[in-house]
Order: structure tokens, then sequence, then C-alpha cells
């Protein structure tokens, strides 16, 4: 039987188009898996815990996202950007709804359990949120074509083939990227959410509304997740009930390589995982299929040599 | 103390219920079963497949010259050659059922041929194409009514050389089920002599991302990408291709006839050529009984590509347990000398490996959002071009 | 009750006599709606007992008459068998459930003990299932030689995680183990010479001429050929639970006990971290392996979707549902984990969700697991 996985075709020429091309594909990984990934230190900031339901939050913010476009467009409105702005705003609300609901019954009450049984039940509320798209969403359990909603415009460069669609979804990553920096840095909110992530007591003394605040990181979050599904929807344009469980393990992984409770270094972590992907396609032309395998490699390794994250937490012993 | 005591008497009342029940059960009834995926994203086939096999189980129970009240035991392989496993051994172990038709996908078909041996389990397949499943070894108690991937794979490779396509790109998922296209396709190709193959790519099948290997066959500016797997993936694939300017006509395999290929997709999916053995359902000798009795029903899906050969299989099974009785070996037994027996889907004639012979190939091409023949369609007649057709 | 230097063994015995009869109870009935009732009856039967303060005296009881009730315990999986000796499937659930009672030890000593997280608990199961695919199928190795070299290259490949998992603490161990479980599966699935996502199919246990996969014929009584592959599980379950147990009381225990509680005071007190870190988690892992190795031969096939993350998961949550640290809480959570969800089959689409909210529920209202592990007793008889 000829090769079986990779490709025994010429290898192709390494040209700038396909360079580029590879650089873009890489970004616009990097940017869902950061997306994700900020979800997840912001969460363990505010409570030190892990909530692994985060990815499939993501799945139903995009089945939300396309429900309300399903919705629009049986009520008769077919502008595509109208159709954008109200998918975006409702999932995003929806999902910090969700986010909300999930830390005030499903993860404030377990403050005292181990670590673990936070984790744990985030991830069966994962399970349940997916089996909830699969079961209940009309024909959730077949892949779902999401609408190409931005323009479609593009230039073809030999290799390289650059969608005005793909630069819109970045330049928005990086819009909304700032907005939480600035928010986190810049704002009333942002310093109470960070006192809060310093010293949970001290905060409480200093008279921050410790459930408000916690309330309130969960549903940037969550919001975040949902504006990532959203994304994914319109780069992949098909979602289906297990885009979640990919992505929030990954993100998860980036927002550890990164270094948990630092946003850049969910930042970091995000496109550095995708960057190793990419880096696994083509380096490794007669096997990409290996990619993954070489990226959680990677990924192992960075823990040996950096145990806390590359951005490193600072840690004291308490004796 | 004494609460214990009340709960042990629950216990106990509860255990002689337990054996009661199964001893009431113990009637004139016969199990058959049918297995396929029914979650996941190959589903719909699956649906339809249990629809028609049940509208099979319906039929007959209606029929008042019928000795036995069949009751059909299903049960879902998600498409996943693990859970089929489990799911054919937990079928195969019960012992009150006599036979099943099993499986839509190739890759848990040829992961369960050993259990249904080691059990001594009677089964019919009803819509896996991979050869191996029934050539690879010589078990008497496997057999297949629809074809296998060979000819749809010959035709495939005669359309895209007769179109004139000189280089095609191959993407196959690294189940058996697309090895097997791979293998079949690329000697197809290599004995016509007409094309060339410019790379291969294996993906597993639950890939999300394609646009690592599709930049590399963009690089390698193939006019046809064959695709050798299923629906889910071909979704992805094809919709990637579009992201990335890879403008190639989409060549897949019987694997991705179903609508929700064409669900999935929307206008994208136009000019995708597909194949598959056997007559479309409408032509097939018993498909206007067959599709009259199926919407009877009101089935929420429509039986899609294999129905038609799912029920052939169970009103085989329970021709057969009508003939001979509830009985696996008398089943079996019975089963080797199937020879011209009339069906919905034609003769059906099982060789010494249990394999029917089905010798036509429906050539598809999307056209305006349905599965057109070839023959029929705008293509061929050349008011409409797929992608670099001359 | 708690006065009592010596607490009576009925209480254990009566429940194990009723957890064994509604087991086969549970087993034997097929009609949906019946289990369903019988689920509902079970549930409430223990949060009626657990309100009542039974549980706590039959987890008394169980902790003073280990040995006695031990030798209980296996006289009931043996009726269990007994009971369904013809029956393949059933018998097939109940060889799950040893072997998944196995590696959840396995995890035990790792994080029940030693405090070190493992979520790749599927991926040593799978290296163990898989040496028995290949040594199987290419090689003449004796089969209960290749169930102790599946367990030891299941913690090889622990060992190459250990640099890892030793440097880093908490959240960051588990990334590790996480990372290991995904890599492991994409590996086997994109690895054609281990058969890639189709699997492989694996040959049936021979020991000494005798072949496991034969139905066996004693004076006219048929038993199902796994009665072969039981009485093995059986065995290793027992040797794993004696050894797991005798580790615990051990002094190696009370320093893994140390370590877990707070690793900064037992390295203050002299203890050497690393070395004891590194013991529990090799243990941990040849169990897993061994377990896994027995499994793949059972099952006759093996493949990557097997062995995912979802599945490490799953027996993270064993650990948790029983109570982390105690054996016999892990055995009661195995049976609950692997038999509810099958005998909820012909609900089929809905189990997953139905099995995900029950888990929620437990950890919800009862965190520490249905049996906690009592409080250490350093002398017998004493409690606090």
């Amino acid at each position: 039987m000829p090769g079986i996985t990779g490709h025994d075709g010429g290898d192709p020429d390494m040209d700038a188009g396909l360079l580029a091309q590879y650089i873009m594909n890489g970004l616009m990984l990097g940017m869902m898996y950061a997306l994700v990934a900020v979800g997840f230190t912001l969460f363990f900031g505010v409570l030190d815990v892990i909530k692994f339901s985060h990815g499939d939050v993501l799945t139903v913010g995009a089945f939300a996202a396309l429900a309300t476009y399903v919705g629009l467009h049986a009520l008769g409105l077919n502008s595509s950007w109208l159709d954008l702005l109200l998918m975006l705003v409702l999932s995003t609300l929806a999902m910090a709804l969700l986010g909300m609901g999930i830390a005030r019954y499903l993860v404030m009450p377990l403050r005292s359990a181990p670590a673990l049984n936070t984790l744990l039940i985030t991830l069966m509320l994962g399970t349940v949120l997916r089996e909830s798209v699969r079961l209940f969403y009309p024909q959730g359990a077949n892949p779902k074509p999401f609408p190409a909603l931005l323009p479609r415009a593009s230039i073809d460069l030999g290799a390289f083939n650059l969608r005005l669609d793909n630069v819109l979804m970045l330049a928005a990553g990086v819009l909304v990227i700032l907005g939480i920096q600035y928010l986190l840095n810049r704002t009333k909110l942002g310093l109470a959410i960070r006192a809060v992530a310093q010293d949970e007591e001290t905060a409480r003394t200093m008279g921050i509304n410790f459930t408000a605040i916690v309330l309130i990181t969960f549903a940037i979050g969550s919001g975040l997740a949902a504006f990532a599904g959203v994304m994914n929807g319109l780069y992949y344009n098909e979602i289906n009930f297990g885009i979640g469980l990919y992505l929030g393990v990954i993100g998860f992984s980036a927002a550890i390589i990164g270094g948990l409770g630092s946003i850049y270094g969910a930042i970091l972590g995000g496109f550095l995982f995708a960057g190793l992907q990419t880096i696994g396609t083509v380096l490794l032309p007669f096997a990409s299929a290996y990619k993954d395998v070489f990226a959680f490699a990677v990924v192992i390794a960075i823990m040996a040599w950096r145990p806390t994250g590359l951005i490193q937490e600072k840690i004291s012993e308490r004796v | 103390m004494r609460k214990t005591c009340r709960r042990t008497t629950i216990a106990i009342a509860l255990l002689a219920f337990a054996a009661a029940t199964v001893a009431a059960e113990a009637k004139d009834k016969v199990k058959v079963g049918f297995i396929g995926p029914l979650t996941g994203g190959v589903s719909v086939n699956g649906l339809g497949g249990r629809n028609s096999v049940d509208l099979a189980v319906r039929l007959r129970n209606a029929d008042p010259k019928s000795k036995y009240e069949y009751e059909l035991v299903v049960l879902d392989d998600e498409c996943k050659p693990n859970v089929a496993v489990q799911v054919a051994t937990k079928m195969a172990a019960d012992k009150d059922i006599i036979a099943g038709a099993t499986h839509y996908c190739s890759s848990t078909a040829i992961a369960t041929v050993d259990t249904y041996h080691k059990f001594g389990f009677p089964v019919i397949v009803w819509g896996a194409v991979l050869p191996d499943i029934t050539y690879r070894n010589k078990y008497e108690e496997v057999h297949r009514v629809n074809g296998t991937m060979i000819n749809q794979n010959d035709a495939n490779a005669e359309l895209i050389s007769k179109l004139g396509f000189k280089t095609v790109a191959v993407i196959h998922d690294t189940t058996d089920y697309g090895k097997g296209h791979n293998e079949y396709f690329s000697k197809a190709l290599a004995k016509i002599g007409k094309s060339n193959i410019v790379g291969i790519f294996g993906v597993t099948a639950e890939q999300q991302d394609f646009t690592g290997e599709l930049t590399k066959i963009k690089a390698l500016n193939p006019e046809v990408i064959y695709f050798g797997g299923l629906t889910p993936i071909g979704v992805r694939i094809r919709s990637q291709m579009d992201k990335l300017g890879v403008n190639a006509v989409f060549d897949g395999t019987s694997g991705i006839v179903s609508d929700a290929y064409i669900q999935g997709l929307g206008p994208l999916a136009e000019g995708t050529l597909a194949f598959r053995e056997g007559a479309p359902t409408e032509k097939l000798p018993g498909g206007k009984f067959f599709m009259e009795k199926y919407s009877a029903q009101k089935y929420d899906n429509p039986p899609e590509a294999y129905g038609a050969f799912a029920y052939a299989a169970m009103d085989m099974i329970l021709d057969t347990i009508e003939k001979v009785g509830p009985d696996r070996k008398k089943v079996i037994a019975a089963l080797a000398d199937v020879k011209d027996r009339d069906s919905i889907v034609g003769k059906i004639t099982f060789d010494d490996h249990g394999q029917n012979t089905v010798p036509v190939i429906t050539k598809y091409v999307v056209q305006d959002g349905k599965f057109v023949e070839w023959d029929d369609s705008e293509y061929a007649a050349g008011k409409r071009k797929l992608p670099g057709q001359k | 009750m708690a006065q009592k230097t010596r607490i009576s063994v009925w209480p254990g015995v009566i429940s194990l006599a009723i957890g064994t009869a509604y087991l086969i109870a549970l087993l034997d009935v097929e009609r949906q709606n019946l289990i369903i009732a019988l689920l509902v009856f079970g549930i409430a039967a223990v949060i009626a007992a657990a309100w009542l303060g039974l549980l706590d005296s039959v987890s008394a009881s169980f902790a003073d008459h280990e040995d006695t009730l031990g030798g209980c315990a296996i006289i009931a999986a043996l009726a269990v068998a007994a009971f369904f000796h013809e029956n393949h499937f059933v018998l097939l659930l109940v060889i799950t459930v040893l072997l998944y009672s196995v590696a959840t030890l396995g995890l035990n000593v790792q994080f029940g003990y030693a405090g070190v997280l493992n979520f790749a608990g599927a991926s040593f199961f799978g290296i163990g299932a898989y040496t028995s695919a290949v040594l199987n199928s290419y090689t003449a190795v004796p089969h209960l030689v290749v169930l102790v070299i599946g367990g030891l290259l299941a913690a090889l490949a622990g060992s190459l995680l250990l640099l890892p998992v030793l440097r880093t603490r908490g959240h960051y161990a588990a990334v590790v183990t996480i990372a290991f479980a995904l890599l492991s599966k994409t590996f086997l699935e994109v690895n054609d010479v281990l058969g890639g996502p189709q699997g492989m199919q694996v040959k049936g246990t021979r020991i000494l001429g005798w072949s496991f996969n034969d139905n066996i014929t004693i004076c006219s009584v048929s038993l199902s050929f796994y009665m072969n592959y039981f009485v093995v599980s059986l065995f290793l379950l027992v040797g794993a639970f004696i050894l797991v147990r005798r580790l615990e009381r051990s002094w190696i225990g009370l320093n893994l006990d140390a370590l877990r509680l707070d690793e900064t005071a037992a390295g203050c007190f002299g203890l050497d971290i690393v070395r004891w870190k590194i013991t529990a988690f090799l243990i941990g892992n040849f169990l897993i392996g061994i377990a896994g190795a027995l499994f793949g031969m059972v099952g006759g096939f093996v493949a990557p979707n097997n062995y995912t993350f979802a599945d490490s998961l799953i027996l993270v949550s064993i650990l948790l549902l029983g109570g982390i640290g105690n054996p016999w809480g892990l055995i009661v959570a195995t049976i609950i984990v692997v038999v509810v969800p099958e005998k909820l089959q012909t609900i089929q689409e809905y189990r997953f969700l139905l099995y995900a909210l029950m888990v929620i529920a437990v950890l919800l209202f009862r965190p520490e697991g249905l049996l906690p592990r009592p409080v250490r007793r350093y002398f017998p008889g004493w409690r606090p």
C-alpha cells in the first residue's frame, strides 16, 4: 500500500507565498486558542479553579449564534452585518449568563472541596452541555453549516490566498484582547478583579463584593468563549457539537504553558501552541499527522523546563 | 437493624420479581438485531438503515403467515471501531438474538467480523464497502448484500480519466475504509494510466483543521482532489478548500452520498462527484414498493443511500428464520445456499465468502443541491462545467 | 456505636449481601422501566441509609473486619459469576468492573496516597492493552509474562513523564498528564504500525495450553469462556487490593500520606519526596498497565478511541465517586460507573447526559465521595 500517512509526492517548494499561508493559518488558530486560554486564566485568577466546561460553553455559544441566524432568517432579516452583530451580541450575552450560572451554582458551592472536584464537576457539566447540543439542537449530531457572513473578497498571491474575512477576524480578535487588557488594567472593575485574584481575604476587607466580582469574571470569560465560538464558525464555516472539547483542552494547555494567572501568558501560550502545530505540519513533511503529537510533546518539555509556565507565577511555599 | 431487614426483604422480592420477568418473557418471540451509526457525523445513514430494517420487521409482523413475532434489537456503533466491538459483543453474546443486519461504516464492520465468528453469530452487512470484510477471512457467519468498493473506484478512475484530468491528490481517512479506498483508487487509476497521483494525505476521522494538508495540496496544484472518507470530514475538507482558494474537482466515494453532505455545504457542494454500487433506490426492482412502504411509516429520516440494502438484508434474515427456525447454526447453513434470490435490490447470490455481487455502479454529481446521476446531469451534457473541465 | 472498641461484622456482611443481590437483579433485568425503577430504588435506599447513618456503621465494619469481609466479597463476586455462568455479556461487564477496579487502585496509590495527579490513566491502560496486542500477535511470549510486561511498559512510559510531573504541582502537573493523554491517543491514531485508528485484534489468552477463548463444559454445565478471564481478573484484583492495602498500612503509606498532606513539611522532616513520588507513580502505572494488558486480551480488540482523555476522566471520576483513598469505595464506584450506563443502553441517546448529571449531583451533595476514606488508625482498634 502506498504511503499511508503523510504523502509521497515531492516536497513542495517552500516559497514566500506558501510561508505566508502557513503563517496566516497559524495566526487564525492561535487567535482562537488565545481567546479560550484567556478565559481559563481569568477563572483561575479569581477562584483558583479550572473550569473545564469552558470549551463546551464555546460550542453552546457557536450554536446559540447559529440559532440566532436561523431565527433572523425566519423573520426575514437578511443583512449580513446586522445578522452578525445580533449573533455576536446575543450569543455573548447568553454565554455570559451561562457562565455566571455555572459559577454561582456549580463552582462556588464547591469552594471548600478539593480542587479536583471543581475540575470534575465542570468537566461533567461540559458533557452535559455537549450532549444537550447533540440531543436537543435539531439534528445536533450532524455537522452544521455556519453562514459565511463576512465579505469573502480574496487576493490570490501565488500559494497565498489572502482573504478579507480572515483579516477582519484577526483584527476583531486583537481588538477584543486589547479591550480585555484595558478592562483589567485601566478600570475600577479590572482593579477589583486583580485584587480578588491576588488575595481574596484582603480584597473582601477592602470592601470588594467578592461574589459579584467572581460572577462578572465568569461572565467575561464565558462571553469570550462565545466570541471564539462564532469566530470558529466563521472560519471553518462548519460547527459541530464536538468543537469545544478539543479547543477547550488546547486552550487549557495554552493557559498552562503560558503560566496560569497571567493574561499575557495565555495569549503567548495560545499562539505558541498554534505555532507548534503549524511548525509540526511544515517540518514533518512525511507525517504532518504527527503535528499534534509534536505540539503536546513540546508542551510536556516546556513544563519540565518551566514548571509554572513561561511567564512564571510567583509561588511561595506555605509552611 | 429492623431497617436492614426490611431492605433485605425488598431486595429478595425484587430478585424474585426479576426472575419472574425473565421467565415470563420466554414466549414465541424471536429477536433479530441491527447495528449502525445512530449518533455522530454519519448518523443519518445509520438512522435510514435502522428505519429500513424496522420497516422489514414491521411488515413481517403484520403478515399473518409469519410463524414468529419478531423483535428488533437496535445498537449504535457510533462509526467507531472500538464501540462497534463492544456492541457487537453485546449483541452476539445474547443468545436470544438469532441474526443481525450490521454496519454502515467499513471501519466498524472489519473490526467486528472476528467477534461474530467467535460467537457464531450470523450477520448480513448492509452498508460497509471494504472488500476485506468478506474476503480477508472465510467466516461462514459474515455475509454482505451490498457491493464492495472495488467497482466504484474503477468507475471513479474511469470517469476522471475520461474527463481528461491529469493530476489527482488523494486525501483519505486512516481507518481501513479510507486506506482501502486509497488502495483501490490508486490501482484503478494506474491501470488506466492517463492521470497521476501527485500526493497522498492520510487524515484522522476526527480532524477539524485541514489547512495544513490543503496548503500543501495547493502547492501541488492538482486538478482533482480524490477523497476516501465519510461525510463529516468530507464537508470540512470541501469547505476549507474554498477558504484556501484550492480550485479542484472534489471527487468523493460512496461515503459522502448522503443528504447531510449537501446540507452541510450548501452551494459549495455543487459539482462534487461521488460513486455508489447498486442502482439508485428508485430504479431498483423493488424500489417503488420500498419507497411507498417507507413513506407510509412516516419516519423522521429518509432511507438514505443504503436503506434499501438494509431492508433487503433484514428481509433475507427473516425469510431464513421462517424457513429453518430460530437457530443460529441453521441460519448460517441456510444463508450459505443463497442463490439468485429475489429481493428489492435485485437478485442476491452469496459467493463462498458470503459476498453478493453488485455489478451496477451509479455515478453521481451534485447539481443544484441534489445528487444527480452523472449521465442525466447538465455536467455530462456539457451545459455546466466542473472546475478545470475541458 | 463509636464508643465500642470492637465494631460488629454484621453491618458489613449484610450490606455486602444486599449489594450482591441488588447487583445480580440489576444485571439480570432487561426491561428499561424495571431497570430505571431499580436504579431509583437503589439511589433512594443509599440516600436513606446515609440519612440513618447506616453507611457509617457499614464503613466502620469494613474497616474493622477487612479480612473477613474481603473473603465475603470474593464469595460475592463468585456468586455473581456463578449466577451468570452462561451469560457472556454480563460476565464481560463483571470482568470490566474487576479490571477497572485494578486500574483505579493504581490511580488511588498515585493520587489518593501520594497526591500525584494522573489524568492519563486510560493511556497507561492502553499501553498495557497494546502490549498484549503486539506481543500476542507477533511473539510467543507466555501470556502471563505478557501481563507483567504490559505493566512494566506502562510504568516505563510513566517514567518518561516523571521529570515534568515531579517538577510541577497541582494544575501544572495536571496539564502534563493531560498533554500525555492527548499525545498518546494521537500517536496511536497516526501510527500505522499499531493499526492506526482502525486498531488491532488481540489474540485470546492461552496459559499452559489452556485456551481462554473456548467455552467450558463441566459435567453437562456449560460455562461461558469469559469464566476463564473472570477467574484471572479476580485473582488480579485480590492481589492488587492486598498490595495496595499493605502499602497503605505500612510505613511507606505513612510517608505517602505525609507527603500528600504537606509536601514542604514532609520535606522538612527528612522524607525523600522525589523517591516516594516516583515509587507511587510507578506502582500505580504498573497496576494500570497489567489491568490494561489483561483487558486487551479479554476484549480481543484495541483501538486508540478506547483510551482517550475522556476515558481517563472516567477513571478519575471513579476515584472521586468512591471516595479518594478508600479501596472499598473504589470498587463500589467502579460498579456504578461501568454497569449503570451499560444498563441504560436502551435509552441510549441520553445515557451520557444522565450519567454526567448523576456525577454532578454526587459532587454537589456528597463531595467526599460515597465511602470516604476513614482516618488512619495507628493501633489496632484505635479510633479518633
